[in-house]
């Protein structure tokens, strides 16, 4: 390329070598060895008399190698496996003459070894003597050294009867609690992220030997030799943070909405158990710290979804207090209270209303925390096994099952942690309030009987009654049954002939149809019960469209024949002022002819109702004096 | 998944295609219907090599925004005798094809898309989409769903009389020829269905010369 630049070519060196230049300048080479050759230059470089030990052999392979190089100089042209031959002649000629006294020695037939007598060594009992005490006297203190170790540790031990060995403990803590040692010092973990948790604090505790008052906590632990402490405590001292110390619990109780806007720092009177014995077994030492850190990632996660969450009044979160709206009025307060150690000279503020916190909603939080844990660890398994793990089966089948944009919308909405407590909070107060009001309805109204039957077996979230009204000694006449559902924030009654009504949360709503339906069954019952006395029912009408207008619900009414046709009742029942029984009798008595009315057959026309003191009626119940009053008019 | 009906509205001669989807929008607008969003069904289709042996058989693989985590594929072997095999799969259907690009080679100019607005009235669904062939206008698709039914013969008089309302006489008195087979009128519908409504459009646009 440039001026400056010199070709230079690059050739791999010579193989073969020169044999001979001839005078025009040709190179002759040396023809490259055949295989066979190649073969026999390496085998003569094989010294086989090198194999044996070298002392025996050292003068062999010199005598050898002077062969060797005598041979190689003087005929390289012979036969080149010759010294190859020779070799192993020699060899087995040694190897015979080996296995010839081989079997002298062991055989013994023809010929035998004879031992050559010799001198024996000279005597000096002195020395022997000498050095045998020698030899003893080594033996023996090895002995007594071991002896003296093992009396040693038998006198500890009757001495240490009472604390347990430190690798003992140490051995049950490992089964418990998973160890580590980290430089000189052993280091656990208590917390839950093994099982699914996903929480920032650490959860660690060192592990130390219990020492004697005054030394310091911390020392690494040292021979297996330890000293004593004198309280009858256990070899081993754990030390856990300083966050994490004391105890701690969860308190949830409802509030009714006095002054939501006083939110009092709910900081409990430090308990009897705050002062903890320093040295207290570790066993519940750690499960108090592993208490306190499962609750205050309940806590945290609980005061995370209140901050994010979008409700109509908002949650409060303040200090240690949650306070969510359940329903209008009443608050849910959720409290982490942890009496720990090292109280801040904070005064104890006695909290609102802190008489029976609810126990079932603080178990339904820590169950809520440990699904949360599953669901972090426990991932579904595709099916054909290459399939991606992480879909829901749901999710997975949403493809080949062609699901819909809104389907799959549900499927990503999930409830936090929050939102299920209120709900069963909410549910937990619906349901006290429809207890409250079918229990007083039962309590006023004497006269049908109300029983409500309740499921044994409900969700967090939902829980059934069965109410049936039935008239006292006439239960086979008649009998009204009702379902109702009792959800979050409504009820759902079914009724016997398949209406659904829904209902709000308020109470009244509840009991007016409770009465509605009293009253319904009342004039069923008479119906029934005229079938049975003979009594023949003319007309009748639930909702009745006569008469005042009722508060709530209808009136009802139906008229009745006697099996002669001579009486007539005529029942009306209100919801709001009870029942009105007017009788009537067909053959007038009280007919007298008119100007107008001449003959006696208009008689038959019948009179007009007359209402009957129902107060002033024999008989115990309605049904009872409805019996009463038709055995009464059918006989006279 | 409700009763879906396909239709091609055909476009009038003195009209382009963006003026005729105009014109349909403003009259379903009319009607009262509320614009929900964007709607896209296209199709992909694979032919077999030479490396499978027999006739070469096509797959046609179609995606719906309306079922969004499913990929619908339609195997159609011409060999004795003809016949259409059908499947529903999961969104990893598609890498699965690119895998078998040796056997299955697709054809990117035979593209298929109908794209455009969907709108809902009461219990109806519609979409007005436009169809292009690898960005050559071919045609108007309107398709019709109506939510609450799922079987064909029982709300077909309802339907009728809803699609004349707004596309005039372009609608046939008798079914579409898709329902008067194989007794599908009196079938619960799926959404399979609708995709073979599509292929069917797309098949009958690829056959038109172009435009």
């Amino acid at each position: 390329m440039s001026a400056y630049s010199v070709n230079i070519s690059v050739e791999a060196p010579v193989e073969n070598q020169i044999q001979e230049i001839t005078y025009d300048g040709q190179e002759i080479y040396t023809p490259p060895l055949t295989m066979s050759e190649h073969l026999t230059k390496l085998a003569q470089k094989i010294d086989f008399a090198k194999c044996g030990p070298e002392e025996l052999n050292k003068e062999i392979t010199e005598i050898d190698k002077n062969e060797d190089e005598a041979e190689q100089s003087t005929a390289p042209p012979l036969w080149p496996w010759d010294s190859v031959r020779n070799k192993l002649r020699n060899a087995l000629t040694e190897v015979s003459v080996l296995a010839d006294v081989l079997s002298i020695a062991k055989e013994k037939h023809y010929m035998v070894l004879d031992p050559v007598p010799q001198e024996p060594p000279e005597l000096k009992p002195m020395v022997q003597v000498y050095a045998r005490k020698k030899a003893l006297a080594g033996a023996a203190s090895v002995l007594l050294s071991g002896a003296d170790r093992l009396k040693n540790l038998q006198a500890e031990a009757l001495r240490n009867r009472t604390t347990p060995d430190f690798h003992i403990e140490l051995l049950r803590l490992r089964q418990n609690f998973r160890l580590k040692k980290v430089s000189n010092s052993i280091v656990g973990d208590l917390s839950y992220r093994t099982a699914g948790s996903k929480f920032a604090q650490n959860g660690t505790f060192e592990v130390t030997k219990a020492e004697e008052d005054g030394d310091s906590p911390l020392s690494p632990p040292c021979s297996p030799n330890a000293s004593l402490s004198n309280k009858p405590t256990s070899a081993l001292r754990v030390t856990v943070p300083s966050e994490l110390q004391g105890v701690a619990f969860i308190k949830v109780f409802f509030q009714k909405d006095q002054d939501s806007l006083t939110a009092a720092q709910l900081n409990l009177p430090s308990s009897s158990t705050a002062n903890a014995i320093p040295d207290m077994y570790w066993q519940p030492k750690l499960e108090a710290a592993q208490n306190v850190l499962f609750c205050k990632e309940l806590f945290n996660q609980l005061a995370k979804d209140a901050v994010q969450l979008q409700s109509p009044i908002p949650h409060i979160v303040v200090g240690n207090q949650i306070i969510a709206s359940v329903l209008p009025g009443i608050q849910l307060v959720i409290g982490l209270c942890h009496s720990g150690v090292s109280t801040d000279g904070k005064t104890a503020v006695v909290p609102p209303s802190s008489n029976g916190h609810d126990h079932v909603l603080e178990h339904s939080l820590h169950q809520l925390l440990r699904e949360l844990h599953h669901k972090n660890t426990h991932h579904p398994f595709p099916h054909p096994s290459s399939g991606p793990i992480g879909p829901s089966k749901r999710r997975r089948l949403a493809g080949p099952c062609a699901v819909d944009r809104e389907e799959l919308m549900q499927m990503t909405q999930s409830e936090t942690m929050l939102e299920q407590v209120i709900k069963q909070a909410q549910h937990i107060n619906l349901r006290d309030r429809t207890l409250f009001v079918l229990d007083r309805l039962a309590k006023d109204i004497k006269d049908p009987l109300i029983t409500s039957h309740w499921n044994a077996l409900n969700s967090p979230t939902q829980s059934c009654v069965k109410i049936n009204i039935v008239a006292h000694m006439y239960d086979t006449i008649c009998r009204t049954s009702l379902l109702i559902h009792v959800n979050e924030t409504t009820l759902k009654c079914i009724t016997r002939d398949g209406r659904v009504i829904h209902m709000s949360y308020e109470s009244q709503e509840l009991r007016d149809f409770i009465m509605c339906q009293v009253y319904l069954h009342q004039m069923t019952a008479v119906q029934n019960l005229a079938k049975c006395m003979g009594w023949q029912c003319l007309a009748n009408s639930a909702q009745l469209g006569v008469g005042a207008v009722e508060p709530f619900g209808n009136a009802s009414s139906c008229v009745l024949a006697s099996p002669t046709g001579e009486r007539l009742i005529s029942v009306r029942c209100e919801p709001k002022s009870g029942v009105h029984v007017t009788i009537a009798q067909s053959p007038r008595k009280d007919f007298f002819p008119g100007q107008l009315v001449k003959e006696r057959k208009w008689e038959n026309l019948g009179g007009s109702f007359k209402e009957v003191r129902w107060d002033k009626m024999e008989g115990k119940n309605f049904l009872n004096k409805m019996e009463l009053l038709m055995a009464s008019l059918t006989s006279s | 998944m409700g009763v879906t009906i396909l239709l091609s509205y055909p476009v009038p001669e003195n009209k382009t295609g963006p003026q005729t989807v105009d014109l349909l929008i403003k009259r379903i607008g009319a009607l009262g219907a509320v614009q929900s969003g964007q709607f896209l069904v296209d199709c992909e289709t694979f032919s077999s090599g030479p490396t499978m042996g027999g006739p070469p058989r096509t797959v046609h693989v179609l995606h719906n925004s309306e079922q969004p985590a499913a990929v619908f594929a339609l195997l159609e072997s011409p060999g004795p005798p003809p016949k259409t095999v059908p499947l529903v799969a999961d969104g990893l259907f598609d890498l699965l094809m690119l895998k078998m690009s040796s056997i299955y080679a697709s054809k990117k100019q035979t593209r298929m898309e109908a794209r455009g607005t969907r709108f809902e009235i009461a219990d109806f669904l519609v979409k007005i989409g436009t169809v292009t062939m690898s960005s050559n206008f071919k045609g108007v698709l309107v398709e019709v769903e109506y939510r609450p039914c799922f079987i064909a013969g029982n709300c077909w008089e309802l339907m009728r009389e809803f699609m004349q309302s707004f596309l005039g006489s372009v609608v046939q008195n008798t079914p579409p020829p898709y329902f008067q087979v194989h007794n599908r009128l009196n079938d619960v519908y799926q959404p399979l269905d609708t995709i073979q409504q599509y292929l069917d459009h797309f098949a009958s646009y690829r056959k038109v010369a172009g435009l």
